[in-house]
């Protein structure tokens, strides 16, 4: 089989190593979207970032940034946050997303963080805050519930 | 639904025709940068209720192994689907911000296949105009299921010509 999110030894491996890289090359949609990921300088998690390009406008007038293209950014975020933090190497499988839409979001940098805030043996609970020029002014706030499948073997 | 509020919805629909309406919102989903590049079409519009397509390409897929959709493409076709289904729920066009959105992921969605949509306007109030929509590619298989509430910023925050500008400049409803 070749690399990629089904090969275990290959899932196991990138994460032991934080390669976030190396998924986000793999989603074809958040790499159209410009979905990008750095070490948290104040923390040892992840801070995502969401690049502003012209594609992701969804109101011209103001403008403003694609409410849609927002939650997918952060629905990424919070799936990848949770394959780096969980106990072991997972594939995650959103069951259901929710977001709240704080502020507009301009066409600028939007960045997010994501917080486990439950890893039971199947489900997982994901709350992921989005904002552009401070943290502490966030543009949206989302939740997302995953289930946990379990790692198969390469012959599966 | 009381009767008021469906007579109110139905002389909102009643000026224009279903033809007019699928016009207006594919001038409108053709404005917003990300649904035109990604071609979304417009099929059918019966206020208050929208019908869409988004044809099938690469950048879709969030799962390149399998052939799976991502699912981020669902609540972004899902906000889109549901905000437009607000404008002809209305008794006029106004600018309505999502609030927020809920989205259950019944199955996953397959690359190479259009996905369809459809979202409809369940009640209006004076601050809030409240939806859901639904995903699929096989009709009796639905992929995804959303609720959007919608603020209305009412007449005052909407810019002048916004129902023109929507409709043509020759509307003359």
């Amino acid at each position: 089989m070749p690399e990629g999110f089904h090969d275990v030894a290959w899932l196991a491996r990138t994460r032991a190593e934080g390669d976030v890289a190396a998924w986000l090359e793999r989603l074809p949609y958040a790499r159209y979207i410009g979905v990008t990921a750095t070490p948290d300088a104040s923390g040892d998690g992840l801070i995502f970032h969401l690049e502003p390009r012209e594609h992701n406008v969804g109101n011209v007038l103001l403008p403003a940034l694609h409410g849609g293209v927002v939650a997918a950014f952060m629905e990424t975020a919070g799936t990848l946050d949770l394959m780096l933090s969980a106990r072991e190497p997972r594939l995650p499988r959103v069951v259901d997303f929710s977001i709240d839409y704080l502020r507009t979001a301009r066409v600028v940098t939007t960045h997010a963080r994501c917080q486990l805030l439950r890893e039971g043996r199947r489900l997982a609970n994901v709350q992921v805050t989005a904002w552009q020029e401070a943290e502490d002014q966030p543009v949206a706030t989302a939740r997302l519930h995953l289930v946990l499948g379990a790692p198969e073997p390469n012959d599966a | 639904m009381s009767a008021s509020d469906e007579s109110r919805q139905e002389s909102a629909a009643a000026h224009r025709s279903p033809e007019r309406w699928r016009a207006g919102l594919t001038r409108f989903v053709n404005v917003i940068p990300h649904t035109r590049e990604l071609g979304l079409e417009v099929l059918e519009v019966a206020p208050p209720r929208v019908h869409m397509r988004l044809p099938w390409r690469d950048e879709l897929l969030g799962d390149t192994e399998r052939g799976l959709v991502h699912g981020g493409v669902l609540t972004m076709l899902l906000d889109t689907v549901c905000g437009s289904a607000v404008l002809c729920g209305l008794p006029a066009p106004e600018v309505c911000p999502t609030l927020d959105l809920r989205v259950d992921h019944y199955r996953p969605a397959l690359a190479g296949q259009p996905i369809m949509a459809e979202a409809r306007v369940l009640r209006v109030t004076g601050a809030m105009v409240f939806t859901e929509g639904t995903l699929w590619q096989d009709p009796q298989r639905p992929i995804a299921r959303g609720i959007g509430n919608f603020v209305r910023l009412g007449p005052r925050n909407t810019p002048p010509g916004f129902a023109e500008a929507l409709f043509g400049e020759d509307d003359h409803a």
